[in-house]
């Protein structure tokens, strides 16, 4: 639920990465926190294995700046996309206001995609949240690999856009189309508190 | 030091708690990682990234209870060189706040636990009933700022 402070006038929404393993979460927040200015942004937290996979979260704060005279602040999640991490997801799941899930574009990869993309639905429904409610963008990630080995992004919509939300192709490495993904989260995320979403913690 | 809140109902307990128990800082957060309020020296410590981790601290403490215990546990205690912190949940009519915090030499676990059952006294009969407020946070022109504050953010033209 999204924090409004009327007394500081700020804003905090919290969006989580979500997806399968080595699907390109962690990546989406490593070129963001390379790409945004030393102040505005906090310190990149990673909780990770020693090969540098996701045992907990990546967590970034980010000062998106004053809208509609709000001082807006995002925390971006990552969760660990390994199928056996299913209770940290969930409790990392708590609390989301927006979700970004970021599917891994190989052709390998589908079932993988569909089986995180169920999970997710699972989690939210455990934590009694309607998924349909939750602001959600869709990123088809690793689009930059040979054409031979991934799916194209209509094959992709296909088995996973069922609800018709926001979806970007996506080279989180090297950049393209993280920030649209991280534009069009913010933008839903926010366009729900234009619209009067409940939001906690008022002054 | 320093107290600041974004409820202001919480202030005055919040304070007082880190008074008497001698905490060094007390962080009053949603289990979600938000930050609701904060009394005490913060300079030492990024209080975002501190209540991140909290929140990922108590709910792990939580879950391990439910599989250890047949319920969450309530309190976490970490000693480290100088500092310890103390990690638990209060419940109120608006939700389950988690308090963290952290003490030196100057206090002792048993001081803190003490004064926390205090807080959690205070708080709970503080709170009062949460109402989802529906009128809108933002204006409706939100997304020209958004769209600037985000190319600036990447360095591109908006």
């Amino acid at each position: 639920m999204s924090l409004v402070n009327y007394a500081t006038r700020e804003i905090t929404c919290k969006i989580v990465y979500y997806g399968p393993g080595r699907s390109g979460k962690t990546t989406n927040l490593h070129y963001i926190y390379g790409q945004v200015p030393e102040d505005r942004k906090g310190k990149m937290v990673s909780l990770a294995t020693q090969t540098d996979r996701t045992l907990f979260f990546d967590f970034l704060p980010l000062d998106l700046g004053t809208i509609s005279g709000f001082t807006t602040k995002f925390q971006l999640y990552t969760v660990p996309g390994q199928v056996y991490y299913q209770t940290t997801r969930k409790l990392v799941l708590q609390g989301a206001d927006g979700v970004v899930f970021v599917a891994d574009s190989q052709a390998r990869q589908l079932d993988e995609n569909v089986e995180s993309f169920q999970d997710l639905h699972a989690n939210l429904a455990e934590q009694g949240i309607d998924a349909r409610a939750v602001p959600l963008v869709l990123q088809y990630n690793k689009q930059d690999l040979p054409r031979e080995l991934i799916l194209d992004t209509a094959t992709l919509s296909d088995s996973l856009n069922f609800r018709g939300v926001p979806e970007f192709p996506a080279d989180a490495l090297h950049g393209p189309g993280v920030f649209e993904t991280l534009r069009a989260i913010s933008e839903l995320v926010l366009k729900r508190l234009s619209a009067g979403a409940p939001a906690g913690a008022r002054a | 030091m320093k107290i600041a809140a974004v409820e202001a109902w919480v202030e005055a307990p919040l304070k007082r708690f880190v008074d008497d128990a001698r905490a060094r800082l007390a962080l009053l957060l949603h289990p979600s990682g938000q930050v609701l309020a904060q009394a005490g020296f913060t300079r030492a410590v990024d209080v975002m990234t501190a209540c991140a981790l909290a929140a990922a601290a108590h709910a792990t403490a939580g879950e391990l209870g439910r599989q250890l215990d047949g319920r969450g546990f309530r309190g976490l205690h970490y000693a480290g060189l100088e500092k310890q912190l103390y990690l638990a949940a209060i419940d109120t009519a608006r939700g389950v706040y988690i308090c963290l915090t952290v003490f030196d030499q100057a206090s002792s676990l048993g001081l803190v636990r003490m004064y926390f059952d205090d807080l959690s006294r205070e708080l709970t009969a503080a709170a009062p009933p949460l109402i989802a407020l529906r009128e809108p946070a933002l204006g409706a022109d939100f997304e020209r700022d958004l769209d600037a504050n985000l190319s600036a953010l990447f360095g591109r033209a908006s």
